[in-house]
């Protein structure tokens, strides 16, 4: 018996090992995180047997049991399966470490390991779910010394973008931005003194990968439009393969991120009697009460004042609403590619009366005609229809009835807005009027791409973008300030602009060790607008609102303007055995826009790389996996913004009703772009394979022919917009500053990853020469040389005298020893001016982090600034005690007032229409630090097994939230939001009303099939 | 290697220079050369001078010099018992009170507007090869240097000492400009000899040149008419009385049959010899804005008229004594100055009799008329008795009484070497400082003493 057991053991032994030294097929499907995954090389460890998976991911090869199998593909981590008893073997590749990521820089694209400019890669993951209305306020935080700052609480607001620090003064401060290499059209082109953001035509979900170039060495190639930096957009394309939608849905709630506390209507009766009573003007309390008693009910409508007690910053903001759908099909074959996609997204502001709506559309086309030609359509189609309200400094402003008084009513009994408010009542222009304003953009890019040798290639790209804005506006009669029966304004400003590139590549290896890149092209950009509008005054009635119902036509304007710029460029880059990389570029440009005697600049830049990482005597530090130095030079220009500012012009007028010219602008054959050269060092360093990286990186930019106007002798006959000036080239600037990145992988398992990145950038920013050396002051902000531009110049505010109540300031004035004098005074004319801070902030930061764990993914971004100041304009009228009108104060005032001897406060005596500190000096600067949680996610996606069985490949539902936290000493509504109607180049730094920036709770789901 | 051919074509378009298409003009201007390319630019830019002067022009709304500004400068700066100032505007109030500092806004845009003007004269005069039609060349000619001629003038005594009757002059006045606009320009101040010299030239070959009439633009009787006053200013009173004797002969004007007719009218009146254009659609009334109630469209009487100029009259009857009227507010105010669209800084007819009749009585001649005889047939259309007998200051007083408010009193005192507000004629403060500004922008420029 026992022979009979031994042998079936052994039969049965033998059997197994039969089976397990069988052969057997193996198959499976090998995607990444969005899709399936052709050309994934899988090998059989130890051996050369091997296959690739097809186009649809799918792969099938004869293994044996135990065999090892190795899945791999370019810039993705490798992964190793052991073969067992499942015939099925499906693996998720996973991108690997930024290292090799491709970087997009101008006419081309460069490995991140190779490259040698400083260029900040944010891609679709790190955009998408923020909800913005704009694309600006997707990157916050995430790029070293980009500072993006939306303006402030409109949808429709602007966005200042600067990159290193301000480099010019009077022709723009704005980076260029180029979509899939077609620069785009980027004028703010309001109708009406606030700004309008034209990036709010762009779906933010069409977005691969946003490239900012920053040091000389990536902008030159943009010659002279590069020096505020370059933000390459690129959209998404299809990938071969199976076909895979994605639809995106989200409902967000927003609200302001900050609101202030204002009197109430007792805490308002009381300090204004108070106020009374200290003003002097009475001879006693019964007589200041009496005041008060008598004025009060001028506001109160139908009610009786004594029984009101309005919110009025409540009537201001509402709840805001977000629905927003994209949808996008990406897919193709060998021969052809397509990405198509489209969406709708409608938004309520946190202001009243303000929404948006905007729908888009855009296919983008690749298609491989034969081995050697391959064409290329980029085409979409957006369409912004936005409520806007007035500018920040209009009386009818949402945000300027918080100065309205709490025993006001808002409405009447018969549901009426009350006209009879101390200031002009908005909800009548709520309910009155409205501003619609519609931009209908059509981007579009052809271009083709032939292989004529196999190292030589030719690109030709023809782009198209046409902005087209149409503003209908109606003020009704009962609207505030209007005179005539009603009135409309109606304008149509389309600008359309014509681009062309066109570039040889020539990419060659010498021997293994070798790789040479060159490129050499042409780029042609034509501007051309066309504006007009009509007013019409005199309505029938209010339901009549077109310009044809008007009674009379009132005022009419049209206009054109056009610009061209040609550019020629060339680059070459040169690596040498992995490890020593130089790279060298040139480009003249010439612009309608510069004087006839400076025609062309010509911008070069240079820049060389070491990888000292790959030198032998470093390649076995297990340590060490990275380490680059890397150095640039190079200059750009900056175009003047004036179309026609070198020409000698006379424009047309008339008199008596006869028509006649004269004299408007004096020539200046020589006016050329301001010159800005740039030099980068910088390290790339990487410990630990990589889980430890980052970059160091030390700037200098000088800005040379700073474009000013010119003082002229009035004897010269010489006209100039502002007081006989001509456009010259006179004065200088710098920055300078650190950017450090580190970017680390804390854990990295199977199941969970953790990934933090942080980043901070210093700018140290300084005018170093200005026309005669002169100080240019205007409102509270100064140029002068030493400090940086537009530093605010304004009288000290010292603080109360403890004894009288009274408002001090320091004198300031100089002493016979150069020191200053910092006694007080109460009188503000006798105290001098000071520089007392900057607009702009000295240190940025951002700090990112991302954990998945299985299928649950969470994230966050924090961002900080430091060193800036903001002026509130307003502080004059809410934080005054009544010495400058009526209008409710700041709870604050009410807390800290000073009223007896004694008392120690920086909030002086309240009396009524008295000024008692209620000039404009420093009491109403304050210091602007903050640090915000800017965004924060949590996301669960199905797992694999769940998603298979619904042949899905993904479904995510999460919950984000924005600006929901916020840390300041800023006692104003928020740190970053500023007046949209009152800061030019050189007046800054001032809010007035401005709306704080929305705090945003989204809920989404995105599903891809 | 069919795609080379292709490639070729291809390269060649893309390389063919687009630096033809940089050439880009403006749509809403044009550029200075093809601006005096014609005769017809030629004269829409002395139009634009018309315009400058009544500050429309340049692409700037600024303030002018002939929307009023010039007048209301003088009835304040030499102001001593005629007017009271209630207004807000700082400049003015400094100029009333006779304490100007060197940036006063109102002297600085003043002076720049002045040059604007010039600059738009000189390139008329300049391109006076474009006309080919004599008449109409020597037209544009003549009104050109008129503009020039008034300009310096009005320049000339305000922002330099009054000319000095015996000659010498070598006091300073202000740069002459007669060439084109210069970025690059740099000259020092001119003697007011030198300036008066000029301005004599210029108007009287605007006389020789100018036509007899030419709408409401200049024709030679105003050219002649503005000599008059320049030598009055000169105490060349023979000239003076030659001139405007032709003017009152010749011109074809007649005053009007009462007082309050002469400014009853939106339009010139036949008493007008020459104004400045104001319309519904362009410029600005200045003597509106300071001296009428809100109603009428001014500040409610910035300037109001003191009691001590009414009883510079010596008759109750006289329709002069009685042209104004009280604002809400009790202050007397001028009826000259009440229609909102009324041309402004007229030089009218009645100015030629009063200068004919002081120039006949201090040469100790009649001509055209026998002075007594002129000033009781001015005083008669304003229902005012006939003088008795002539003395100067009772010729002075009738300049008072006549052009009150219309910015002679400042001129008239410093020829006549009276005292304004207290000053002597010759003081200091009685002349504007050279602005600040421009002596910034060109050091060559002495300041005026005081200042």
């Amino acid at each position: 018996m026992e022979v009979k057991k031994i042998l079936i053991l052994l039969l049965f032994c033998i059997s197994i090992t039969s089976v397990l030294a069988q052969e057997k097929t193996i198959s499976g499907t090998v995607t990444d995180d969005s899709g399936s995954l052709p050309g994934v090389s899988i090998i059989i460890k130890g051996t050369t047997t091997g296959t690739e998976t097809d186009f649809d991911g799918n792969y099938s090869i004869k293994v044996n049991i135990g065999d090892v199998l190795v899945f791999s593909f370019v810039g993705m981590t490798t992964k190793e399966k052991t073969v067992g008893i499942p015939n099925v073997i499906d693996v998720v590749l996973i991108a690997d470490n930024v290292l090799d990521e491709v970087v997009v820089v101008g006419y081309g694209t460069q490995s991140k390991r190779l490259l040698t400019d400083n260029v900040a890669k944010i891609d679709a993951s790190q955009i998408g779910g923020i909800s913005t209305p704009s694309l600006q306020g997707a990157l916050i935080a995430k790029a070293p010394g980009v500072q993006i700052t939306q303006i402030n609480g409109k949808l429709e607001g602007g966005v200042k973008v600067i990159i290193r620090g301000l480099s010019s003064v009077s022709a723009s401060q704005e980076p260029l931005y180029v979509i899939d290499g077609i620069e785009m059209n980027n004028r703010n082109i309001s109708s009406i003194g606030a700004n309008l953001n034209p990036m709010l035509s762009l779906n933010p979900n069409d977005i691969a990968s946003i490239d900012i170039l920053k040091d000389a060495s990536a902008t030159a190639i943009y010659g002279a439009k590069g020096t505020n930096g370059v933000i390459l957009i690129t959209t998404k394309r299809g990938k071969q393969g199976k076909s895979q939608i994605s639809i995106d849905f989200s409902t967000s709630y927003g609200e302001p991120t900050n609101k202030r506390d204002w009197l109430n209507a007792s805490q308002y009766e009381e300090l204004l009697r108070e106020s009374a009573f200290n003003s002097g003007f009475f001879a006693d309390q019964a007589e200041s009460d009496a005041w008060v008693d008598g004025r009060l009910p001028r506001y109160q409508g139908d009610d009786d004042w004594r029984d009101l007690d309005t919110d009025w910053q409540e009537e201001a903001f509402q709840d805001s609403y977000v629905q927003d759908v994209n949808v996008s099909i990406s897919g193709g074959n060998e021969k052809t590619t397509s990405f198509i996609s489209g969406s709708y997204n409608d938004s309520e502001g946190i202001v009243r009366g303000n929404s948006l709506k905007r729908y888009s559309m855009r296919a983008n086309i690749d298609h491989k005609v034969n081995k050697r030609f391959m064409l290329g359509l980029n085409s979409s189609y957006s369409s912004t229809i936005i409520d806007r309200i007035a500018g920040d400094n209009a009386f009818v402003t949402p945000l300027q009835a918080i100065a309205q008084i709490p025993t006001s009513a808002p409405y009447l009994s018969n549901g009426e807005p009350n006209p009879g408010t101390l200031y002009a009542n908005f909800l009548l222009q709520d309910r009155h009027s409205f501003r619609k304003t519609a931009i209908r953009r059509i981007l579009a890019k052809v271009f083709g791409d032939l292989e004529i040798l196999p190292s030589l290639s030719f690109r030709s790209e023809l782009g198209y973008d046409y902005l087209s804005q149409t503003v209908d506006r109606n003020t009704g009669r009962l609207a505030p300030f209007q005179s005539t029966n009603g009135q409309t304004f109606a304008s149509d400003d389309g600008t359309e602009i014509i681009s062309t590139n066109n570039y040889f590549t020539y990419n060659n290896s010498f021997s293994e060790s070798s790789n040479l890149n060159i490129i050499l092209g042409m780029s042609y950009t034509r501007l051309k607008n066309r504006t007009t509008s009509v007013t019409g005054d005199g309505f029938p009635t209010d339901d009549f609102r077109s310009i044809s119902s008007a009674a009379t036509i009132s005022a009419g304007t049209g206009t054109f303007t056009n610009w061209a710029q040609v550019g020629y460029f060339a680059r070459a880059t040169y690596d040498y055995k992995n490890k020593y990389i130089l790279k060298a570029s040139i480009r003249s440009d010439a612009s309608s826009r510069f004087g006839k005697d400076f025609r062309n600049g010509y911008f070069p830049a240079a820049s060389v790389g070491w990888i000292l990482s790959e030198e032998i005597f470093l390649q076995d530090a297990d340590i060490l996996s990275n380490l680059k130095l890397r150095a640039s030079w190079g200059t750009n220009g900056n175009t003047p913004t004036d179309n026609f500012g070198s020409l000698g012009l006379y424009g047309g007028g008339g008199y008596n009703g006869v028509s006649g010219i004269s004299f408007t602008q004096g020539e200046n054959k020589d006016l050329k772009w301001e010159e800005t050269t740039q030099t980068n060092v910088g390290i790339d360093f990487g410990f630990l394979n990589n889980r430890i990286s980052g970059e160091i990186d030390y700037y200098i930019k000088k800005t040379d022919d700073l474009i000013f106007r010119d003082r002229v002798a009035f004897e010269a006959g010489i006209p100039g917009t502002i007081d006989h000036t001509v456009l010259k080239n006179i004065g200088n600037l710098e920055n300078k500053g650190f950017e450090f990145v580190v970017n680390t992988v804390n854990i990295q398992t199977d199941n969970l990853t953790w990934k933090t990145s942080f980043n901070i950038a210093t700018n140290d920013n300084k005018i170093t020469n200005l026309p005669n050396g002169a100080d240019l002051i205007t409102g509270r902000n100064i140029l002068r040389e030493g400090e940086p531009i537009n530093a605010f110049y304004m009288v000290e505010y010292a603080g109360v005298n403890s004894q009288t109540g009274d408002a001090e300031y320091f004198l300031n004035t100089e002493n016979p020893d150069g020191t200053l004098n910092r006694g007080r005074t109460n009188d503000f004319s006798q105290a001098q001016r000071v520089i007392l801070g900057n607009p702009n902030p000295d240190v940025i930061g951002g700090l990112s982090s991302t954990l998945n764990y299985k299928t649950i993914d969470f994230s966050f971004t924090f961002q900080g600034q430091w060193g800036a100041s903001l002026f509130n304009n307003a502080g004059t009228f809410q934080e005054t005690g009544f010495g400058n009108g009526l209008d409710n104060q700041d709870v604050y005032i009410y807390n800290n007032r000073w009223q007896n001897p004694g008392d120690i406060t920086d909030v002086p005596q309240a009396r009524l229409f008295n000024n008692n500190g209620h000039s404009n000096s420093s009491r109403y600067l304050q210091e602007a630090d903050f640090i915000r949680l800017r965004n924060v996610t949590i996301g669960y996606s199905l797992p694999e097994n769940v998603l298979e069985k619904m042949r899905m490949s993904k479904v995510r539902v999460y919950v984000s939230g924005l600006n929901l936290l916020t840390f300041t000493d800023y006692r104003g509504y928020d740190p970053e939001s500023s007046s949209d109607d009152a800061n030019t180049n050189t007046n800054v730094g001032n809010t007035f009303y401005s709306a704080p920036p929305a705090k945003v709770y989204t809920l989404g789901v995105n599903l891809t099939f | 290697m069919k795609y080379l051919r292709f490639l070729m074509i291809i390269v060649s378009l893309c390389m063919i220079s687009c630096e033809g298409e940089l050439d880009i003009l403006p749509q809403q201007s044009i550029a200075e050369g093809p601006a005096t390319a014609t005769a017809d630019n030629i004269e829409a830019i002395l139009i634009g001078a018309y315009d400058t002067a009544g500050g429309d022009a340049n692409g700037l709304l600024d303030d002018g010099n002939y929307d009023g500004d010039l007048a209301n400068i003088a009835v304040l700066f030499g102001n001593t018992d005629q007017v009271d100032w209630n207004g807000t505007f700082a400049n003015l109030r400094d100029v009333y009170f006779k304490q100007m500092v060197n940036n006063n806004t109102g002297a600085t845009t003043a002076y720049g507007n002045f040059y604007l003007m010039f600059g738009a004269t000189n390139t008329v005069i300049a391109n006076l090869d474009k006309f080919t039609d004599q008449t109409r060349r020597d037209r544009v000619e003549g009104e050109a240097k008129f503009l020039r001629g008034l300009g310096y003038f009005d320049m000339v005594r305000l922002f330099g000492q009054q000319y000095n009757a015996g000659g010498g002059n070598t006091q300073l006045g202000v740069p002459i400009v007669l060439d084109l606009p210069d970025a690059t320009r740099l000259i020092p101040r001119n003697t007011v000899e030198e300036v008066y010299t000029q301005v004599i030239a210029d108007l009287t070959d605007a006389y020789n040149k100018l036509p007899d009439s030419n709408g409401i633009r200049a024709d030679k009787y105003v050219a002649r008419a503005v000599l008059a006053r320049v030598y009055l200013q000169q105490g060349n009173f023979a000239a003076a009385r030659d001139a405007a004797d032709d003017v009152i002969q010749n011109s074809g004007h007649s005053l009007m049959p009462n007082f309050n007719a002469v400014f009853d009218s939106d339009d010139n009146t036949s008493e007008t010899l020459f104004s400045w254009v104001i319309t519904t659609q362009e410029g600005q009334n200045w003597h509106v804005v300071h001296f009428a109630t809100e109603a009428l469209g001014g500040r409610d009487g910035d300037i109001s008229i003191a009691d001590a100029y009414l009883d510079k009259f010596d008759s109750d009857l006289d329709e002069r004594k009685n042209y104004n009227y009280f604002s809400d507010t009790g202050l007397r105010l001028t009826s000259k100055y009440t229609r909102q669209f009324s041309n402004t800084e007229q030089i009218r007819l009645a100015e030629m009799h009063l200068i004919r009749a002081e120039s006949n009585f201090r040469e100790g001649t009649s001509v055209g008329l026998d002075p007594l005889v002129e000033i009781n047939t001015l005083r008669a259309r304003s229902s005012a008795p006939a003088l008795g007998s002539l003395t100067l200051d009772l010729i002075l007083n009738e300049r008072e009484l006549e052009l009150g408010f219309e910015g002679f009193v400042l001129y008239d005192y410093k020829r006549t070497q009276r005292n304004i507000g207290g000053l002597p004629y010759n003081d200091n403060k009685l002349v504007f400082p050279i602005p600040q500004s421009a002596r910034d922008r060109n050091s060559l420029l002495d300041q005026n003493p005081g200042y």
